[in-house]
């Protein structure tokens, strides 16, 4: 007694509960199919797709189990605050990488684990622009949705509160919106970059979109500003997937799976898919029956598991008789520009990603390219800056040392360019194979005539802004960010691999439901636009109801929008913005 | 020039203006004493109640209005500014709407000081960390530091007007009016005679103490979260003390009332005065400036707060020109 605490003691561990972020806790226990129920949906990959498609489905009453090939998190235990002990986030098996700008896998583009990279994102969450749908039609280049986007608006305007999504009360890019949630206050990096553009005459916005919590909400803490969000947000501020969608769908009904491989998808011979082949942790092969699949791997593993699913009738993968599946993978120009100032910047505090400017995002005639760029805070913690450095100014050895001492001194933008869709920048089969013995994904990338122009423009206009916030000296690190692309959607079944719905131009009861369905990128950062595109395409299964198990007439009958599907934790919180729904559906 | 100003007829001569304004300064001096101030006070609420409704209106929206009931002094701030307007107009709203509104705004100022000691309550470690958590969850004194300008309003609906006659239990008060007697804590017939009288010094003098513990609380702990970067921002944390020690001195000192308090009163209005035109000058030093103005508000120093300690020193004036409870 003697040793108590003044005013009680830390609370104490209880039965260990699974805690997603600091106060979020996993009651109650979740369902389990057996191999033997045909569920309705298997979804494959719990990412910012999977994630909001299992939970809406499951909402809805359907029978769902979701697969991840990495581990469910229980954050308080398994993360942790500190860079290189974050690795275990980002999906690190073998890919063979090539083209004339081979990218980089890891970190900045790809998760495993429930919540998929939202896990490790830094949670920029702008629209894309209307523009963006038809940049065909407008500037002659890449290719037009087969949606428009009035499409998804509405489904903005939902994920923007389900996640939710802090930003200014007015942003004037694009389709001018408000948030509901207040915009953050600013660290080092975006005081230079307001400084920057307001000394250039730049419009630009502070403090979001950011999917972090500007003051708290329900069993979620607000930010503490402590610049972790890339490696995982201990503090639960962060929205990923993890924590606010898949906790609601396994209240539903839903089974996530986690440790488990989806090494193919099983094609009937009636020509409809039955379900999914998958390893277990232990590496023991099992099956799962399921009326109809969903995939959800993006980019690399999505086209990865097509093609590896090859049988007799497809040959070249399944759902790929347009021999689209792994073409057309896009990444966005990512350069980082690191600026030197004498006062220090101290980027680690604070979110990565807290201003931006799309001040050149649409077109510009009198630039000789198409299509534009947006500028954003980045935040490297010094491992990540190491290796910039080592890049950007050729810093080695005892020079690395005294740039790294230097650290607090310097700021980082980051440059975000669209790069168009090309068909030779592809995903195929490489000869080698992983633990599973399935072979590994091989990655084509190269950059176009127009995407050179666009990033060498852009990368020196970020540099103008940043010596213009006053830094001294200025370098970049030539980098690429964020994959999309690799099994389009679009009208035509020749050209594309799945129609607006994400389902399979080949197979009716197959669906794709990720990143890796958009035609092209825009340099908005795609995981609102990822999660908008999965809530749209939930509506439609839902909408559509038992005729996907049983029938192959194709419909493009779907409701509109289902705001009582989202988690209930999304009503009453932050400034009224659109209307909540006129009957909530009770639990 | 007095010549110029008679020919042009625009001003009285400076004598006589002189005398005029002494005249009016006994006149005010005397309504004060004797509880004749109704219109101003209602005034002075309504108009605090606009500084501290803006000032919650962006202090909330930095909390994103995660809860509802963070709208609620974003309303009632409103309605208390245009309560307090309407009472300096008509005596019924002063007597009826004031006080009702008034009485609302200061029972949510309580509930939000629940709200906010329960935000810190929440925060990783609680109140097993106060300080990190007093420092860097809700501002726990603000809600009752807003509910200010509804104590003003309160005690407005008490007094009399201006032009009242000299009776001590006004036309309208033949009731006890309703406030006070919610109270219930005098045996009088009428509850509300000594601040109609404006016989409530001591009465003040303690909310004066009160206020400026809070606010002086307040700029402790949100300047400990600048590092007192400034030396100015030391000020505060002088005065508050100062003041209220000159307001136990009040309680206990008829002379101390009359002499200390308005001194050190003025001074704590003179030091959030000037406090105000720090916090602006720090909202236009922010990256931005001008253009982000907006943002800069919000993120900037609070550009009201010093005006919420500056209305302490107010009480303590105010305080000093009544008369003391018998």
């Amino acid at each position: 007694m003697k040793n108590s605490p003044l005013l009680g003691k830390f609370r104490k561990p209880d039965g260990e509960p699974h805690m997603l972020g600091a106060m979020q806790r996993l009651t109650g226990s979740m369902r389990k199919y057996s191999e033997q129920d045909e569920v309705d949906y298997v979804v494959v990959g719990v990412g910012a797709g999977g994630g909001v498609l299992t939970q809406r489905l499951s909402r809805a009453g359907f029978r769902v189990v979701a697969f991840d090939a990495g581990p469910f998190w229980d954050t308080e235990r398994d993360w942790v605050s500190d860079e290189s002990g974050s690795h275990k986030l980002y999906w690190t098996q073998k890919r063979v990488t090539g083209g004339t700008h081979p990218l980089a896998f890891g970190s900045n583009n790809s998760g495993q684990g429930v919540g998929g990279s939202t896990v490790h994102w830094a949670s920029f969450t702008p629209r894309l622009h209307p523009s963006d749908f038809q940049i065909h039609t407008l500037d002659g280049v890449g290719v037009d949705w087969p949606i428009s986007y009035s499409d998804l608006k509405p489904y903005y305007e939902l994920m923007e509160l389900e996640l939710p999504v802090s930003g200014p009360a007015y942003f004037p890019w694009g389709d001018p919106h408000g948030y509901a949630f207040g915009p953050h206050p600013m660290g080092g990096v975006g005081n230079a970059l307001i400084k920057g553009c307001t000394n250039l005459g730049i419009e630009v916005s502070a403090g979001g979109p950011v999917a972090i919590l500007e003051g708290s909400r329900a069993d979620r803490p607000h930010c503490i500003y402590r610049g972790f969000c890339i490696q995982g947000c201990k503090v639960g501020a962060k929205a990923s997937t993890l924590i606010t969608h898949v906790p609601d769908a396994i209240r539903s009904g839903a089974e996530i799976r986690a440790n488990c491989m989806v090494a193919r998808v099983n094609l009937g011979r009636d020509g409809r898919v039955r379900g999914v082949t998958y390893f277990d942790e232990e590496g023991r092969e099992h099956t799962q029956k399921a009326r109809a699949v969903v995939i959800s791997g993006y980019s690399i593993e999505t086209p990865r598991l097509l093609l590896n699913s090859a049988c007799p009738g497809f040959e070249n993968g399944l759902a790929n008789s347009s021999d689209c599946v792994g073409r057309y993978l896009m990444a966005q120009a990512g350069n980082v520009v690191l600026g030197r100032f004498g006062e220090p910047v101290r980027m680690y505090k604070a979110p990565p990603a807290h201003a931006l400017t799309e001040a050149f995002y649409e077109t510009d005639p009198k630039r000789d390219f198409a299509r534009g760029f947006a500028v954003q805070t980045v935040g490297p913690l010094p491992i990540a800056f190491a290796k910039q450095m080592m890049v950007a100014k050729g810093a080695w050895g005892w020079g690395l040392r005294r740039v790294m001492m230097d650290y607090n001194h310097w700021a980082g933008f980051g440059f975000l360019g669209e790069i168009l869709p090309h068909a030779e920048n592809r995903v195929q089969l490489a000869d080698e194979t992983d633990g599973f013995g399935l072979p590994v994904a091989k990655v084509t990338f190269g950059l176009g005539d127009n995407d050179k122009k666009l990033t060498d423009f852009g990368v020196k206009k970020t540099m103008e802004i940043m010596s213009a916030a006053g830094a001294e000296e200025v370098v970049q690190e030539q980098r690429y960010a964020h994959l999309v692309g690799a099994a389009r959607m679009g009208k035509d079944p020749r050209t594309s691999v799945v129609d607006q719905f994400g389902r399979t131009h080949d197979i009716p009861n197959l669906f794709i439901c990720d990143g890796s369905i958009m035609p092209t990128q825009g340099s908005a950062n795609p995981g609102l636009t990822i999660m908008a595109l999965a809530a749209r395409i939930a509506d439609y299964l839902i909408t559509q109801g038992a005729d996907i198990f049983t029938s192959n007439e194709r419909s493009d009958r779907i409701s509109a929008i289902r705001r009582e599907l989202a988690p209930p934790d999304t009503w009453g919180h932050g400034m009224p913005r659109i209307e909540a729904p006129v009957q909530p559906v009770s639990s | 020039m007095t010549r110029d100003l008679l020919e042009t007829g625009e001003s009285l001569p400076p004598a006589d203006d002189a005398a005029t304004l002494k005249r009016d300064a006994e006149m005010a001096d005397l309504h004060i004493r004797e509880g004749r101030f109704q219109r101003w006070l209602a005034l002075a609420a309504g108009l605090s109640s606009v500084l501290s409704g803006l000032e919650v209106s962006y202090e909330h929206y930095k909390g994103s209005y995660s809860r509802p009931v963070m709208y609620t002094p974003v309303i009632l701030s409103g309605t208390l500014a245009l309560a307090g307007v309407a009472g300096f107009f008509s005596r019924r709203s002063a007597n009826t709407l004031l006080p009702a509104v008034s009485a609302i705004t200061l029972a949510d100022s309580v509930i939000g000081f629940y709200f906010h000691v329960q935000g810190i309550r929440r925060k990783p470690g609680g109140w097993r960390l106060p300080v990190v958590n007093i420092v860097m969850g809700p501002p726990i004194f603000a809600p009752l530091l807003f509910g200010t300008s509804a104590y003003l309003g309160l005690v407005a609906s008490f007094l009399r007007r201006g032009d009242d006659g000299g009776d001590v239990v006004p036309r309208s008060a033949s009731k006890a009016h309703w406030a006070a007697s919610l109270s219930g804590m005098h045996e009088t017939i009428d509850a509300g005679q000594d601040l109609r009288e404006g016989r409530f010094q001591q009465h003040m003098v303690a909310a004066t103490i009160l206020a400026s513990f809070l606010s002086g609380f307040e700029a402790a702990y949100s300047h400990y979260k600048n590092n007192f970067r400034y030396g100015v921002q030391w000020t505060p944390l002088i005065v508050s003390p100062m003041l209220m020690a000159a307001g136990v001195a009040a309680l206990k000192s008829k002379r101390a009332a009359h002499t200390v308090l308005p001194a050190v009163s003025a001074l704590a209005m003179l030091n959030g005065s000037i406090g105000f035109g720090y916090h602006v000058r720090g909202i236009f030093r922010r990256p931005g400036g001008s253009k982000k103005l907006l943002y800069n508000i919000i993120y900037g120093p609070p550009v009201f707060a010093p005006l919420l300690f500056a209305a302490s020193g107010f009480l303590g004036v105010l305080a000093s020109l009544l008369r003391r409870e018998e």
